[in-house]
């Protein structure tokens, strides 16, 4: 909300600086977001008097002026032709600066000395709203009764601040100067001047003499009020009420519009100034809207409407929406005679609602849909035509048509005094609570350690007895507030979950492997998945649609956490990092049915990937030791996930359960995610591994006797894998302790189409140190099952 | 329509391009340069073009440009699967054993916790020890528990306070971790010590706001819960977290589902207090916000307003580490760059 310091001023006497003022407006809740001084810039502009224009003897279009500039007698030449002696016009003296950024400096124009400019309204930034004939093109020529010599920008009216403060959604009385007002006494602890507000009616005539009013949704529309002015005399506002509009950023229009902008800005009512000739019948209908209704208002766009949008209506049809926008004929013309002022509370949740959905934003939609309350709608009716009266510009009639649902009424609020301390946490003096909050016009009165509170209409905010509360301490302080730390309340164990110390020990392990952690958005686009050339019915394009994306790209929530990787890496690609291992830890969401209906399942799901630092065999020990700390056995199997490799990848099963894969990213995905670098990802389900994990350790006894090792060189076909040799090889071996490969090999020294596998055997025995004999045993039956099950040869 | 003449020639040049199936590349662009080059004997059929009488030859030249695509696509055709095939072919020969065991090679690198990460944990870790218990909840929300049970109505101008990306009118993405404030006052009773970490999304992106970022809420409710002890937790939290000598100022302000509700300044940890350029010369800096939960928000929950009183502070997670690490720009915690990622630890 902005307002100029100046007609704050009207209600409390501000004695304090600009800068105190702001401070102690933060102070007590209001967000001071700009302060704007209006003559910024204009320095050094005085008013002067022309004493004498003489011709430049060298220049034909130029002018020569001795001016008088109250303590001095200055020469400057100009080539304005709207001045003759004896005006007083702003005079920019040597040093001075202007608002378009010009520095004014003496000089010679064509061999003559001139000590400064003669400023035009343009050149000083202000139009006929600052003062009358600022628009004229030349130099502004200043009221006769000016004084000489002194500083231009009081005589302009710009010798004031405009503040711009953040008001909170639950003050919509402060949207409005003499709301602001209010806490402007509040904040600098001076009483709060309310004006009177009056007009006296000619009741020799009556507004329903020209206007009926029906109000058939009093569920949107609580307040509806009506008053008439006859022998309306349009024209131009007074300069006091101009320069306050422009000041405000608005255009002044004529007196009667002008009047209903004023009372927005001061009393935080929107208005509008019907012409009673447009009204037919004199009938006016505030109803809903009937379904598929149409009206043009006065964007003169056609609208359809549905019933649960408000209609300012005549008996045939809707001609306005009600607080959005007026009707497109309805409004002030020069040739007005009688105007009828509506002021009205509509719903604002409807307001809002009925704004959104139709996309017509005002001024007056935007205060409604703050919240106006009736109480000011009464007054701010009442100032409408105290000001018709101040400005003699019509004849206010008699009576007010009013037809409220509301009453209004000073609520009563009490509770019990000790509330206070309860919920503060400090003591405040009786005497104290009884100030501020008489500052803040709530009549208060405390007997019997009960306070009894008598809430101002306008406050709708103040329900119960911690509004009230904080109304106190904010006025207060929050400086008083004593630092205490949970003193009388319970102990409490704290901690995380299994389930979240499970994922801090996987991170630990992840990051001791040399994996990054990285975060990505949530959300991706439809062609994330088409990239990773899955099928049509691939459950990851079971997608949920955000229905208000920022962009395609951000428009469905991530099915699984690979695009968010790829996408990763190949940005480290793309700006020349030579390699990176990387993981994240996030939700998948699997929707049950799409169009959503229930909130989906959120899976925590953990992507590895990496690239320039080792291969398939490096992404695998990182998901073999991830698995091995949370008590999990890691198998693999052939994967055939369409986005991977498909010779280099694998499924991941923890203690038999299938709980991801991971491999070599496809060649055409890697492709289609603009990867050079050949890149290895996994996707491992937590929650599934979770559910895997074992926690509990027991103590094995350790081996007393030594362990006997056996080798042996095999040739087998290419096709079998270690993996099932040494399952093969175990089978009803006694006293095997662990089989590990030493070596494998391809080339000329075996036949093509075959390899050379060396595994080794540790044997070892609990009780006894093993013989020669024993272990010829189990290697034979080694051998055999190699070769019945594996075909394998002894090299 | 093409002759016979022509008709032949297409499949001339096609077994020929057929040829080649089990070929090099280079044998197939050997065979271009043959069927479609300069000597080719379809480029042959347009010098032939003067032998051919005036009238016929507009429909004759259509006819060699149509043969001459035919014939092209038939290449371009055959290209792609020879592209195909060479990538089969690589791929089936780079398959390795994928039961082979890893070999570690020594591998001296360690990796980083992302810095959201780092300060979510230094944050846990404080209010662990003062009987917080971490409770997650759901990052796709309702609309009850996103906003109406924390008091802020539909159409409310409260809800203006954030922009919201909707999946169904009820369903939405959760734009603060409050709703967890609810779902943890429906699940238990008082005493509640609660922290809920995670993602939240506001329909927001410019140079300073990110679409998804990270906050963490703080909820206690219990008997003679008071302001004093929330600035006094706040406090404890602040000096854990910057230093022994960071202050913390209140500031009034209003959330629906605190009352009294303030914004909380630290003292600038970059100058203390002095005034510098992070905190724009005041000497102090917005970090979260908080307040005493509203009565409302308890009996929706409820919990008997008269008896028990509670707090909750919400802050950015993000915000927290540029503040604590310098980092200039909230963007670069979503692009990952190994560069960035290392630097924290």
């Amino acid at each position: 909300m902005k307002a100029l310091v100046n007609w704050l001023k009207d209600y409390v006497d501000i004695d304090v600086d600009i800068n105190t003022l702001c401070d102690k407006l933060v102070s007590i809740g209001f967000e001071v977001e700009e302060v704007k001084y209006l003559g910024e810039n204009i320095e050094n502009v005085v008013t002067g008097k022309i004493l004498k224009i003489e011709k430049h003897p060298d220049a034909d279009k130029l002018v020569i002026c001795q001016i008088d500039l109250g303590n001095e007698v200055t020469q400057i030449v100009t080539g304005a032709n709207n001045i003759k002696e004896g005006d007083i016009v702003p005079v920019a003296k040597h040093g001075s600066t202007l608002p378009n950024g010009a520095n004014i400096k003496k000089g010679k124009l064509r061999g003559v000395e001139s000590n400064g400019m003669l400023c035009s309204g343009e050149e000083l930034c202000i139009t006929n709203d600052n003062y009358p004939g600022a628009d004229v093109y030349g130099i502004l020529i200043l009221d006769k009764d000016t004084p000489v010599g002194v500083d231009v920008k009081p005589v302009l009216g710009l010798d004031d601040y405009l503040i711009d403060v953040g008001v909170t959604s639950n003050r919509p009385d402060c949207q409005s100067v003499l709301g602001l007002a209010r806490e402007v006494a509040v904040a600098i602890g001076k009483p709060f001047k309310m004006p009177e507000i009056s007009y006296v009616p000619d009741n020799s005539s009556n507004v329903s003499d020209y206007v009926n009013v029906e109000v058939s949704a009093q569920d949107l529309c609580p307040t509806y009020l009506m008053a008439a002015v006859k022998d309306v005399k349009i024209g131009e506002s007074p300069l006091w009420m101009k320069r306050r509009l422009r000041g405000m950023g608005l255009r002044a229009i004529s007196n009667m519009v002008d009047i209903t902008n004023y009372v927005l800005l001061e009393m935080g009512q929107p208005m509008h100034a019907f012409d009673h000739k447009d009204i037919l019948d004199n009938q006016i209908i505030v109803r809903r809207a009937k379904n598929n209704e149409t009206i043009v208002p006065f964007d003169e766009k056609t609208y359809t409407l549905e019933d649960d949008v408000l209609v300012i209506a005549d008996r045939e049809r809707a001609v306005g929406l009600a607080g959005i926008m007026g009707g497109k004929n309805s409004g002030i013309k020069e040739d007005t005679q009688t105007v009828v002022f509506e002021a009205a509370k509509f719903k604002r949740e409807n307001i809002r609602k009925s704004s959104r959905k139709l996309g017509i934003r005002s001024d007056s939609s935007a205060r409604f849909e703050k919240g106006v309350n009736s109480f000011t709608t009464h007054l701010a009716l009442k100032r409408a035509m105290q000001l018709v009266q101040q400005l003699g510009c019509g004849t206010c009639t008699g009576g007010v048509i009013d037809i409220s649902a509301e009453k209004i009424q000073k609520n009563t609020l009490s509770f019990k005094f000790s509330r206070i301390k309860k919920l503060l946490g400090i003591s405040v003096p009786e005497s104290e609570v009884i100030r501020i909050l008489s500052l803040l016009g709530i009549e208060t009165k405390i007997e019997n350690k009960v306070v009894t509170c008598l809430i101002p209409e306008y406050r709708d905010d103040l329900e119960r007895d911690c509004d009230i509360i904080e109304e106190i301490i904010r006025v207060y302080g929050y400086d008083h507030i004593k630092p205490t730390l949970l003193t009388k309340s319970s102990i409490t164990f704290g901690g995380k979950t299994e389930k979240q110390a499970l994922v801090d020990k996987a991170k630990e392990v992840l990051v001791g492997l040399g994996c990054s952690e990285i975060i990505t958005y949530a959300f991706f686009g439809k062609s994330s998945i088409d990239k990773l050339c899955v099928k049509q019915d691939s459950e990851l394009y079971n997608l949920i649609r955000i229905k208000n994306p920022l962009g395609e790209e951000v428009s469905c929530m991530r099915s699984t956490l690979i695009p968010g990787m790829l996408s990763s890496l190949a940005l480290n690609q793309s700006r020349a990092n030579e390699k990176a291992t990387l993981f994240e830890f996030g939700k998948a969401f699997v929707p049950e049915k799409l169009p959503l209906e229930d909130l989906p399942a959120e899976k925590e799901t953990l992507s590895i990937g990496m690239y320039g630092n080792g291969d398939f065999f490096r992404l695998k020990a990182i998901v073999s030791i991830l698995l091995e700390e949370l008590g999990c056995e890691l198998k693999v199997e052939k994967s055939d996930k369409e986005y991977l490799h498909p010779g280099v990848s694998a499924n991941i099963y923890a203690n038999g359960k299938f709980v991801g894969y991971f491999g070599e990213v496809h060649p055409t995905v890697a492709k289609n995610y603009e990867m050079n670098n050949t890149s290895y990802i996994a996707e491992i389900d937590f929650d599934k591994l979770a559910e895997c994990a074992q926690h509990k350790v027991t103590y094995k006894n350790i081996a007393k006797f030594p362990a006997v090792q056996r080798d042996l060189s095999l040739v087998v076909d290419d096709e079998v894998t270690v993996g099932e040799l040494i399952e093969a090889a175990s089978q009803n071996v006694h006293l095997l302790e662990e089989v590990s490969l030493f070596d494998v090999y391809k080339g000329n020294q075996v036949e093509q189409g075959k390899k050379s596998v060396s595994l080794s055997f540790k044997f070892r025995s609990e009780n006894k140190t093993l013989t020669d004999d024993e272990i010829e045993k189990q290697m034979k039956r080694i051998l055999s099952n190699l070769q019945s099950k594996c075909n394998a040869k002894l090299r | 329509m093409l002759n016979d003449k022509i008709r032949e020639l297409i499949e001339k040049s096609k077994l020929k391009i057929d040829s080649v199936e089990n070929g090099t590349a280079n044998d197939l662009q050997k065979i271009k340069s043959e069927v479609l080059g300069k000597n080719s004997e379809i480029n042959g059929l347009m010098k032939n073009m003067r032998d051919i009488p005036a009238e016929e030859r507009p429909a004759f030249g259509q006819m060699v440009n149509e043969a001459r695509k035919a014939v092209e696509e038939y290449f371009a055709q055959a290209e792609a699967k020879m592209k195909q095939k060479a990538l089969r072919d690589k791929i089936e020969k780079e398959k390795v054993d994928i039961t082979l065991p890893y070999q570690f090679s020594c591998n001296a690198e360690r990796g980083h916790l992302h810095p959201v990460t780092l300060v979510e944990n230094e944050i846990i870790d404080i209010f662990k020890g003062l009987g917080f218990e971490v409770l997650a909840g759901p990052e796709i929300e309702t609309d009850y528990y996103c906003f109406e049970a924390l008091n802020i109505p539909k159409n409310h101008p409260a809800r203006d306070m954030q922009d919201t990306f909707y999946i169904t009118d009820n369903i939405l993405l959760r734009t603060h971790t409050s709703p967890n404030q609810v779902r943890t006052m429906e699940k238990k009773k008082p005493p509640i010590k609660m922290l809920c970490p995670g993602k939240v999304f506001r329909s927001d992106d410019d140079a300073s706001h990110s679409p998804m970022f990270h906050q963490i809420e703080g909820l206690v409710v219990d008997k003679n819960v008071t302001l004093c002890d929330l600035m006094g937790t706040l406090e404890a939290f602040a000096q854990a977290l910057f230093d022994e000598k960071t202050k913390t100022r209140f500031r009034p302000s209003f959330f629906p589902f605190t009352e009294p509700s303030v914004e909380v300044d630290l003292t600038c940890s970059n100058c203390g207090g002095k005034g510098c350029k992070l905190c724009k010369g005041t000497g102090w800096i917005e970090v979260l916000g908080a307040g005493m939960v509203n009565p409302k928000v308890l009996e929706t929950c409820g919990i008997d307003s008269q008896k028990y009183s509670g707090y909750a502070f919400g802050m950015g997670l993000e915000r927290i580490a540029m503040i604590k690490y310098g980092i200039p720009n909230i963007k670069l915690f979503f692009e990952n760059d190994v560069r960035f990622l290392k630097q924290f630890r």
